[in-house]
């Protein structure tokens, strides 16, 4: 393929392109001398990141550089595996590679391609995720979705039809935070983020109440940190709505009845009540005391509380079937669960509500909309939970309360493209439900088809912890295939999937393994082949930058040559595909997951190179001048959203207040299951989000003390990977809360443990050893592992102390929520000094 | 906030105490060497023993220039140190150590008891105090390490100067490898400066328990900390405690042995004083708040 | 004449490092050499706890003890208030950076330049930035001034996520730096060492 052309005379220059040092790619331009990169910076002309760069931006050079970069294809000489193993690289030329690579995976797919399991993790690139289904498998076999949330992309989507959500930071006055780096240390966009949300902060005298077990940056810089145990933040924040609802009596009401189902009418049972000749669902009109359908234009008042009997029916408006729900979940009940004063609880909500100035209005280029400046954000730590759906919908409930969603000051959709594509009119004057924005949903089976048994989660997004256990015992589901062979892209499976020794065991089994990847990995040291990959400093992509506050694309390009015999992953895959024979069902793929127009689609039987799939890319999202090239001299096309486009997009529609849409989804799930004749709980699709005494988290036996909690290295690390640069890597070595697992020193004080000592830390499901490091900013009953002591990797710069979090975590259909599919991410654990 | 202990930082990403750990061994031999050295000149120039007061001579130069110009990053480049003495003690202590040579040389090479000697003899005897403190306010010369910032300091360097070179003398005279007029009893002497330094030491540590947080640190580096265990048993068990017993119960009539063993025993607890000295220098916190 | 100073506001910063790695980057200093820093610093029991982050770097001070110390005349003083060091002269005494109360200088070992940060493997861009240091002298925080004599502002504020670092001009009233100084009281580190630091802090 060609690279870019770089003249000789450019002897010192700066090029602009994309950062991939996390997923969300900032603007970055690179300083080149003779051929040799000098510095990364942010890009100032990009309005994402205007400049900003966060510290992993910065080490993006030392990665480039690392001497242990896959510098030609290898293969395998050692038959032996294991972790530490070595594998005796050798060398291999890309011909001989890709045939060995093609011809394996040609027979997998011959006989049964099942078989081959795929681990693509290649954050950017979320339009190669799909390979698999190009080569006709469906199994995920890797976490992507569980480190930001199955349970919070699809809830999104389903309530405002965004991909993910964060705080209003250009107008919120009172923002509460709950588990989640938005703003601080890490999410959308970390650069920008943190400059938008220092400005607040400062500049506008913005208040911020933290809540997490362990005080993170961001409770750190908040101006009160409730320290809470893990997995009950539903609890803390159900307390408050009940302070709301039956305590001080204090909601937009109005935001309620004109823009949410919560005056609908419900029948016993949970389900609309519909007009039996329109099919409409109905509403209570107060002033008309009478039912009336929910768009008809007479109704003057919109019922939200009362019981009412329609056509001999008992019915009841969503809004008061909350309320009702929530009657028992009074502060002091919920105090005893997430261990936050009840005091606390009626405080805050006090505050919250009175920021929020239910009533207000502001103008913004010339319209006018509802003005909420206090609102909820969080992010996996609160809602990464096996009741996850319920986490997430309880902290949009109350959201939703004051109406802040999707105003200016409130809680805000984003998209994970441009947004206005997903907010589209469903049934009934709702908002369509949109669960499915990475993928389509997998069309029920049973037994199923994936291993992470996707057919069985219609509104979910990939269980992936459960394929190493339905590999094992394939007669549970009656999976009627054994993997044996598995692709891993710029993945590790391993190290990143809990239930780490069943995962092992899987690797034990399989029989080919071949990875795509710039460096080994964990995952990757027991592959038979490793294609190396281009460095994000040699490579082309669209590289997506997700709103808030902006939108668009900045191009990531080449700023030096291949330092290697390397080649781009996408070609790489168009190779494979080739060898494989998916070729046509790749480009296929491609042209649905790049967003292609007709004009720009793939030919069937041809290989397209990365950069041309690029440009057909760019040209089909801003039009026919608007390829490549333009991206080449411009570098983004990335600007400010619109008021229209941030704020109330759904205008006119109505948005998710009492879900009972969960009670749909759970009655055809039912339906499916009885013709399958197997058996499904369906409890968990509850349309009011509830504190469940039945928790398996907390259910999880006394002996078992404390709870123990892993987090982000704050800025310095995205998911695992950034602990072999040696930048990172003496910074992570320096900071306390990354050199051992976090004990609170009065917990370590009664167990006789002191900083430095090395501990055993086990739960039901597993047992890690690490040393200890006390402190006083976490909370006693919690314990807390940083991710960046998580790694065994032989790369020689790593510390290896291998206190890797997920092989204390359940990895099994209990810890998980049926609903979404996410797993359960904390857990309880006891310790002792060794 | 109260209650809160201030942490040692070390390396470590974190606000607190921190221990300077570029000045350690090397310049504690310099020290060590430039204080007996310019003691055992003294003492020789005292007891006149020209061939002692060339060897005391040749351990400073040697010894502590040696120390001194091995402690450099670039040896090579030792002498631009000579370059700033308006500022720098470090150039001073050259520049000091320079003239003191030279005094100390024409003060050798003259014709005994003549006028000149006499002259020399006097400029020679306040070379060598010189020497012996100049080195005190190198330390002291730090302000951003209280322990050091006193003027006890250069005091107590003069004060092992001249107990090193009477514990020197002392092995030479009763070890039977030099004969003296006895001016002063040696014996009383080396006891009554160990006490005297012992007294220094005790006014020196006692005067930092009402002195800043940072001081204090140092202290409780020195008798409770890491460098706790160094500290009683090398300086105070074997410098001082086993020189007095020794010179107080067996003393010059224990013979050669005795008297090797209570130098040996002074020299170790004087080297080690002043190397833990430096170990155990303490900055505040960079911001000064010691609590937020 | 200017005299170049840095306000870092510690109410924006939140701990990130960018400007730790921004400055690795910039300067390409050895292994385990960092010029600036963020500290942590904490107080108070749980559940009370306060946790603070303190940005550090040389505090090109008016009256610096390191300059007054320094025997060989390597440690200067530019006119703009940038104290610097001339690896040429130095001799590697270590004086500046015992008498540094905020412990910002240190001595590059010998070795390290031919070690690297891959344990000798020297990087393309580790043999570019390497060429500038020397073995056996103090280094430290340079104000970036070869940046700044472009007209550029140091690595560290260039990045800074969340501009909690502002650079300019300390003589100049109507600087960015002197107003925030006099509108948000600040305060120089360790006041008592009667250094003169050009940097302040807010709070």
């Amino acid at each position: 393929m060609t690279q870019a052309a770089f003249s000789p005379a450019d002897k010192d220059r700066w090029i602009k392109s994309a950062c991939k040092m996390c997923l969300h790619g900032c603007g970055i331009r690179v300083n080149v001398r003779d051929g040799v990169i000098l510095k990364i910076e942010g890009d100032p002309d990009n309005p994402n990141n205007m400049g900003k760069l966060c510290p992993k931006g910065h080490s993006g050079i030392m990665r480039h550089y690392d001497p242990n970069r896959i510098k030609t294809p290898i293969r395998r000489t050692n038959p032996n595996r294991g972790p530490g193993v070595d594998p005796g690289w050798e060398p291999v030329s890309w011909d001989e590679a890709l045939d060995i690579v093609g011809r394996r995976l040609k027979k997998i797919r011959r006989e049964d391609p099942r078989k081959l399991l795929v681990a693509i993790n290649d954050f950017q690139r979320i339009h190669l995720w799909g390979w698999g289904a190009a080569f006709g498998t469906g199994h995920y076999f890797t976490t992507t979705g569980q480190f930001c949330g199955a349970a919070y992309h699809p809830i999104n989507g389903i309530i405002d039809g965004a991909f993910a959500s964060v705080n209003d930071y250009e107008h919120c006055n009172y923002w509460i935070q709950i588990g989640g780096g938005d703003g601080f240390s890490s999410h959308l966009h970390v650069a920008g983020s943190i400059k938008r949300m220092a400005d607040a902060r400062v500049d506008r005298g913005m208040k911020l109440v933290a809540v997490d077990p362990r005080m993170a940056a961001y409770c750190a810089k908040a101006d009160e940190w409730i320290p809470i145990l893990p997995g009950t933040d539903r609890a803390f924040i159900l307390g408050m709505v009940h302070v709301m609802l039956h305590e001080l009596n204090r909601y937009d009401a109005q935001f309620i009845k004109k823009h949410t189902n919560g005056p609908y009418l419900i029948a016993p049972g949970g389900r609309l009540f519909r007009c039996r000749e329109t099919q409409k669902p109905m509403v209570w009109d107060g002033g008309d005391n009478m039912a009336k359908a929910y768009d008809d234009p007479t109704v003057g008042d919109f019922a939200l509380e009362g019981r009412f009997v329609v056509d001999g029916a008992e019915v009841t408006p969503a809004f008061q079937l909350i309320k009702d729900a929530l009657k028992d979940h009074t502060p002091e009940r919920m105090s005893g669960i997430c261990d936050v004063p009840a005091g606390t609880m009626r405080r805050i909500a006090l505050e919250f509500v009175e920021a929020a100035r239910i009533g207000s209005t502001v103008m913004i280029e010339g319209k006018q909309y509802p003005y909420r400046p206090a609102a909820i954000n969080f992010y996996r730590g609160a809602i990464g939970h096996c009741q996850g759906t319920h986490d997430h919908s309880a902290i949009k409930l109350m959201n939703m309360l004051v109406g802040n969603i999707d105003v200016p000051g409130g809680h805000l959709g984003v998209g994970l493209d441009h947004r206005l594509l997903l907010i589209e009119p469903g049934p009934d004057g709702m908002i369509k439900p949109q669960p499915h924005i990475l993928h389509p949903p997998a069309p029920f089976s049973c037994p199923p088809q994936t291993l992470q048994m996707m057919e069985f989660f219609p509104i979910g997004l990939d269980p992936a912890h459960l394929v190493a256990h339905n590999i094992l015992h394939p007669e549970e589901w009656g999976y009627d295939f054994k993997p044996e062979a598995a692709l891993i892209y710029h993945a590790n499976p391993l190290k990143n999937i809990n239930g780490y020794h069943k995962v092992l065991e899987v690797f034990r089994m399989l029989e080919f393994i071949v990875a795509i990847d710039i460096l080994p990995n964990e995952s990757t040291e027991w592959a038979d082949i490793i294609l190396p990959d281009h460095s994000y400093l040699e490579s082309y992509m669209m590289t997506l930058c997700e709103p808030p506050v902006i939108t668009g694309h900045t191009l990531r390009q080449p700023v030096v040559e291949p330092m290697y015999d390397t080649r781009d992953a996408h070609d790489i895959l168009t190779d494979i595909s080739h060898g494989c024979g998916c070729l046509d069902e790749f480009n296929g793929l491609l042209n649905f997951t790049m967003f292609l127009k007709p004009e720009y689609y793939l030919e069937p039987g041809r290989k397209h190179t990365a950069q041309e799939c690029l440009d057909r890319m760019a040209k089909s999202i801003y039009g026919p001048e608007m390829g490549l090239d333009w991206f080449r001299q411009n570098s983004n096309a990335v600007r400010r959203q619109k008021p229209g486009e941030m704020y109330m997009p759904w205008d006119g529609m109505r948005i998710s207040l009492y879900h009972e849409y969960f009670l749909q989804v759970a009655g055809e799930l039912e339906e499916k299951f009885r013709s399958a004749g197997r058996q499904w709980d369906t409890s968990s699709y509850h349309p009011i989000p509830v504190w469940n005494d039945d928790h398996p988290l907390h259910r999880i036996p006394a002996e078992y003390d404390l709870y123990a909690i892993n987090f982000k290295a704050e800025a310095v690390i995205n998911h695992h990977e950034n602990t072999t640069i040696p930048w990172i890597n003496e910074l992570v070595s320096n900071i306390p809360i990354h050199k051992g697992v976090l004990i609170n020193t009065r917990t370590a004080r009664e167990k006789g443990i002191s900083t430095g000592d090395r501990i055993s830390i086990e739960s039901p499901f597993g047992k890690v050893e690490g040393l200890a490091r006390v402190i006083e900013e976490i909370h006693p009953r919690v314990i807390g592992i940083s991710n960046a002591i998580a790694r065994w990797t032989m790369h020689p710069v790593e510390r290896k102390m291998n206190v890797n979090f997920n092989r204390l975590l359940p990895a099994s259909l209990e810890f998980t929520d049926l609903v979404s599919g996410h797993q359960e991410t904390a857990v309880k654990v006891r310790i002792s000094k060794i | 906030m109260t209650g809160q202990t201030v942490p040692m930082a070390d390396e470590e990403f974190v606000m607190g105490f921190r221990k300077q750990n570029v000045w350690t061994k090397w310049i504690a031999l310099a020290f060590f060497f430039g204080k007996v050295g310019s003691g055992m000149f003294i003492l020789a120039v005292l007891l006149n023993t020209p061939l002692i007061a060339l060897a005391g001579l040749a351990i400073e130069n040697v010894g502590k220039g040696g120390s001194l110009i091995i402690h450099l990053g670039r040896p090579e480049r030792f002498w631009r140190a000579v370059s700033r003495p308006q500022s720098s003690w470090i150039s001073r202590t050259v520049w000091v150590m320079g003239v003191f040579t030279l005094i100390a040389l024409l003060y050798l090479a003259m014709p005994q008891g003549s006028p000149a000697w006499q002259f020399f003899k006097v400029l020679a005897l306040i070379g060598g105090v010189a020497v012996a403190i100049t080195d005190g306010f190198i330390m002291n010369d730090s302000p951003a390490i209280p322990l050091w910032n006193t003027p006890m300091l250069p005091f107590l360097f003069l004060l092992y100067s001249l107990l090193g070179g009477t514990s020197v003398f002392f092995f030479l005279v009763y070890g039977g490898w030099v004969g003296v007029t006895p001016l002063i009893d040696l014996e009383t002497l080396e006891t009554v400066l160990i006490i005297i330094n012992l007294m220094g030491v005790a006014i020196y540590l006692a005067s930092l328990a009402n002195a800043t947080a940072t001081a204090r640190e140092s202290l409780r580096l020195l008798l409770r900390g890491q460098y706790s265990t160094m500290f009683y048993g090398f300086v105070v068990a074997i410098g001082f405690i086993l020189t007095l017993a020794l010179t107080l119960f067996l003393g010059a009539s224990g013979g050669a042995l005795v008297v090797g063993l209570i130098t040996l025993a002074d020299l170790i607890g004087h080297f080690f004083i002043f190397y833990l000295l430096l170990l155990v220098g303490v900055y505040a916190p960079v911001t000064g708040k010691l609590t937020i | 004449m200017a005299r170049f100073g840095m306000v870092v506001d510690l109410k924006r910063c939140v701990g990130c490092n960018a400007c730790t790695l921004a400055c690795k980057a910039e300067n390409g200093t050895p292994p385990g050499i960092f010029f600036t820093k963020v500290l942590e610093q904490l107080a108070g029991q749980y559940p009370i706890v306060k946790k603070k982050f303190i940005p550090v770097l040389c505090n090109h001070c008016l009256n610096a003890p390191c300059v007054r110390v320094c025997p060989s005349g390597a440690t200067r003083k530019r006119d703009d208030g940038m104290v610097l060091v001339d690896y040429d002269q130095c001799i590697g005494c270590k004086a500046c950076a015992v008498a540094c109360p905020y412990k910002n200088r240190e001595l590059l070992p010998q070795g390290k330049l031919r070690q690297g940060h891959f344990k000798g493997h020297l990087t393309p861009f580790e043999k570019v930035k390497y060429s500038k240091f020397q073995e056996g002298v103090v280094i430290k925080c340079t104000f970036c001034c070869d940046r700044v004599d472009q007209g550029l502002e140091p690595s560290c504020v260039n990045t800074c996520p969340a501009e909690a670092r502002v650079f300019g001009d300390l003589h100049n009233p109507e600087s960015k730096v002197s107003r925030l100084i006099r509108q948000r009281g600040g305060f120089q580190p360790m006041s008592e060492a009667n250094t003169d630091p050009s940097v302040y802090y807010l709070e």
